[in-house]
């Protein structure tokens, strides 16, 4: 991991007991805070009383779906407030693209190993590089500047 | 008790489901020894000059002991993506193998059994020995 993972808090959202627990084992000894629903009530509720720095959600949650809480999510305007890495078994093309359309910023396809999904939260997370680094200053020389007249 | 009671319950996967259930088991099991790698790690400089190159053959271990894992899980993977969906196969008498209880409800829920079963069962160590 290249980057500091300091103060940082995932929520994961899974049903699957087996993929919360090797998430949260990953995540915790990459160094994040994490914090776990497996209901998608329970992911919002979670939402509603912390905010954390990544939402890692499976679209199979049961009782409200993925998809259902990404919708809840939405703020009256603009996009989703929380980078939102999504993962689904067998994600379908119109499943990516609703799920980037409700703000998601990645999707995983199941079955990932926990480098991967690791690999993923860590660049959801870099903080992106401007585009066109603008040069540095030169020094300024400590001798005045003489103009010289014709 | 725990396991036995599973097993008595019938239930059937596809392959390729069992294959894919068993490789996030490995890939969790991996991520245990990641775990307990990080903290041999820490706990190494703390530790007395004559016990580190004892210690750290531990560390030697499960480190391969990792990419063992890591190995195996990527296997499986792959393995339940080409296998069959239409192929079915019994678990429930596997299940009743399974005697360490968090893994045997863990097992029992992702082959489709119902998580009210497994909620008042043990949830860890051996059930049966302990």
């Amino acid at each position: 991991m290249s980057f500091n993972t300091r103060g940082l808090e995932v929520m994961i959202a899974e049903n699957d007991r087996t993929v919360l627990e090797m998430l949260q084992i990953r995540l915790s000894v990459a160094g994040f805070h994490t914090s776990m629903a497996r209901t998608g009530p329970l992911a919002l509720e979670t939402l509603r009383n912390s905010r954390p720095s990544i939402l890692v959600i499976d679209l199979n949650l049961p009782e409200m779906d993925g998809f259902e809480v990404l919708e809840a999510l939405q703020p009256r305007c603009g996009k989703l407030q929380i980078p939102t890495l999504v993962m689904a078994r067998k994600l379908a093309a119109e499943d990516i693209q609703r799920a980037l359309r409700l703000g998601a910023r990645d999707c995983m396809a199941k079955p990932f190993s926990g480098a991967d999904a690791l690999d993923r939260v860590a660049r959801l997370l870099r903080k992106p590089t401007p585009p066109t680094a603008t040069p540095p200053l030169a020094p300024l020389s400590a001798k005045p500047v003489v103009y010289l007249r014709a | 008790m725990g396991a036995e009671t599973l097993g008595k319950t019938r239930l059937e996967t596809s392959v390729a489901a069992a294959f894919d259930v068993v490789a996030w088991e490995i890939e969790l099991a991996g991520a245990r020894c990641i775990q307990l790698d990080t903290i041999i790690g820490e706990l190494l400089p703390s530790m007395p000059i004559e016990q580190r190159e004892r210690l750290l053959e531990g560390l030697h271990t499960v480190d391969l002991l990792s990419q063992h894992l890591t190995g195996l899980s990527a296997f499986m993977r792959t393995v339940s993506e080409d296998a069959s969906e239409e192929v079915s196969t019994p678990v429930s008498r596997a299940l009743a193998d399974v005697t360490l209880g968090a893994l045997a409800n863990r097992l029992f829920t992702a082959f489709g059994g119902e998580e009210e079963v497994v909620r008042d069962l043990p949830d860890a160590g051996d059930v049966d020995l302990f």
